[in-house]
């Protein structure tokens, strides 16, 4: 059997946890740039404020009910998420020494983690999972719903059924029998299921398959001509209780690594787009480093804003170009020339930008971390600068060394104005006790 | 103190590493004698996080436990996962606000007891007032 935990309204159980004056109260969470409502309480749900929609359109509710609102605060929420899966992989027996261990966890998104149930007794399931959620809830303070089944597809329905009536389900729902499973699947319409895109959806149900069940009873061959060969064929196993889609490995290294982020304000300077730009490259070049990987090709894409006042809801016109490198690298001044070149090529004056991000890709294990026979001496002492800065950063945070390209005052930065203290990660931001 | 009750095979702490870790001395000949004796050092880690996903910090504001050593400005421990027994030092919620006071449950009554002369006990009403538990203080780290 499988697991599927999800934490319920993950951001604003983060952002509850330190405020007990907001408990059972209606909190929403902003995503960045405090565009949209990404996350909700339950109780902001129930006063009808919707999911992702833009913040300015939820505003009179907000301000009507008295709705407390937050900026995202991803140093919370990754703290908050890593505490939830450490707890799950001592839960599932994965110890820290034990690397050769197979894991039971798979961190599935920040806020998802599937685990691997096959060692306990069907009969035990229920109270099983009832007693992750009371640890998880107890060590970390963020509730999580929990949806058991024999595959993933099976166990994320479960959790929907688990989240959607939880003073019945105590947040926990399992689906142990081939005779929960029919009822569960005839209860649920085809376009509820994980794994079923839109446009597959809307081909199903013109075709009458409304149910999940009536999907579930589709023959494998039907599946692989008209929902994508292999993956369709899966989808229908996973429906019927036979594991198609197996637990991933855990962190796989990346094959690309992209930063892009909102500004806080339309950029129209070039200095300004550099400086975001660089910024970026750092960030993404950061994360190749931790990877151990180098870089064989740097990509640059800048959106401008729509001119025509109409046009407001359009994508604007996003331009994007990329360089090859002469020899893949992980330096972040390297990578940050090239990507300033391309950023000059990119630019037009008078357009006002409003999004930028990087890409890096071609990566290939990184040679330069043993020092390297064959090339000059100063490559290597480069590498060792590298690792000096991200330490430094690391440990003193907000990027306290960094390349002057990356600019020193950020006016174009996103727009966090609502955003809690990093209770969890930061001296300077403990929560005070009277 | 109470260090058996966290000692053993429960330790879920950032204690992990292997005699590989341990950086050996760099020296050749006679001197790499004392090779056999390094050890990695002292975590503080080790000793006052047992429990790490349910381990957070807290910063005293106020005179309530100063009979307890705990004073104002001091950083306190908090742990999750212990359980708040009577005459722990606990974090409480009570109306929205966070507590730091000695618990005293006894029969069914609950009381959150500072330690200076200054603030009187509360008792808790459990039928009129949000109250729970946060979690329980395990250790506080005082500046001299």
């Amino acid at each position: 059997m499988k697991a599927i935990v999800d934490c319920n309204s993950f951001y604003c159980s983060c952002e509850r946890l330190f405020r007990p004056d907001l408990w059972n109260k209606p909190v929403v969470v902003l995503s960045n740039n405090d565009g949209c409502i990404i996350s909700r309480s339950d109780e902001a749900r129930q006063l009808g404020v919707g999911m992702a929609i833009p913040y300015f359109q939820a505003r009179h509710i907000i301000e009507k009910n008295d709705i407390a609102v937050f900026s995202s605060n991803y140093h919370l929420y990754g703290d908050m998420s890593r505490r939830v899966m450490d707890t799950l992989r001592i839960l599932a027996g994965e110890t820290a020494e034990d690397d050769e261990a197979p894991a039971r966890v798979e961190v599935y998104s920040v806020d998802e983690a599937f685990m691997d149930l096959s060692a306990i007794p069907t009969g035990d399931l229920t109270s099983y999972a009832k007693h992750i959620k009371d640890t998880v809830e107890q060590w970390t303070g963020i509730s999580v719903s929990i949806g058991v089944a024999p595959t993933k597809t099976l166990a994320k329905l479960a959790n929907i059924m688990a989240k959607k009536n939880k003073k019945e389900s105590g947040c926990v729902k399992v689906l142990a029998t081939e005779e929960e499973q029919r009822l569960a699947l005839q209860q649920t319409r085809v376009d509820n299921l994980w794994g079923v895109g839109r446009s597959y959806a809307a081909k199903l149900i013109n075709w009458g398959i409304t149910s999940g069940w009536e999907l579930r009873n589709m023959p494998e061959e039907w599946a692989h001509t008209n929902m994508g060969g292999v993956v369709g064929v899966r989808l229908i196993r996973e429906l019927r209780g036979i594991p198609a889609i197996v637990m991933e490995e855990e962190l796989v290294n990346k094959k690309m690594i992209a930063t892009t982020r909102m500004f806080g304000r339309p950029v129209t300077a070039l200095h300004e787009l550099k400086e975001a730009v660089a910024t970026y490259i750092s960030r993404a070049a950061e994360k190749l480093r931790r990877q151990e990987s180098a870089a064989k090709v740097v990509s640059v894409f800048i959106v401008s804003k729509e001119q025509d006042h109409l046009a407001d809801f359009k994508r604007g016109g996003t331009i994007s170009n990329y360089t090859t490198l002469p020899k893949s690298t992980s330096l972040t001044h390297e990578l940050i020339k090239s990507a300033v070149e391309l950023v000059e090529q990119l630019y037009e004056n008078g357009k006002e930008y409003k999004k930028a991000g990087v890409m890096l890709s071609g990566l290939v294990p990184d040679d330069s971390i043993q020092g390297n026979l064959f090339v000059p001496a100063a490559e290597n002492q480069h590498r060792f600068l590298m690792n000096t800065i991200d330490n430094i950063n690391f440990s003193m945070r907000d990027d306290s060394v960094k390349f002057g390209s990356s600019g020193m005052n950020k006016n174009w930065k996103m727009r966090q104005e609502l955003r809690s203290d990093r209770y969890s990660s930061r001296w300077e931001d403990l929560k005070g006790v009277r | 103190m109470e260090l058996e009750q966290f000692s053993g095979i429960n330790y879920k702490g950032s204690k992990r590493f292997t005699q590989w870790d341990i950086p050996t001395a760099n020296a050749t000949g006679f001197g790499a004698a004392a090779d056999d004796y390094m050890e990695r050092g002292i975590d503080l880690n080790e000793q006052l996080v047992r429990n790490k996903p349910a381990t957070f910090f807290m910063r005293v504001t106020g005179d309530a436990m100063t009979g307890a050593g705990i004073f104002n400005g001091d950083v306190v421990i908090v742990d999750r996962s212990v359980k708040a027994v009577n005459g722990k030092v606990i974090i409480a919620t009570l109306n929205g606000e966070m507590l730091i006071r000695r618990f005293e449950k006894n029969f069914n009554k609950i009381r959150l007891v500072p330690e200076t002369p200054k603030l009187s006990p509360i008792d808790i009403d459990l039928s009129g007032s949000e109250f729970s538990i946060w979690g329980v203080v395990t250790y506080v780290i005082h500046s001299l």
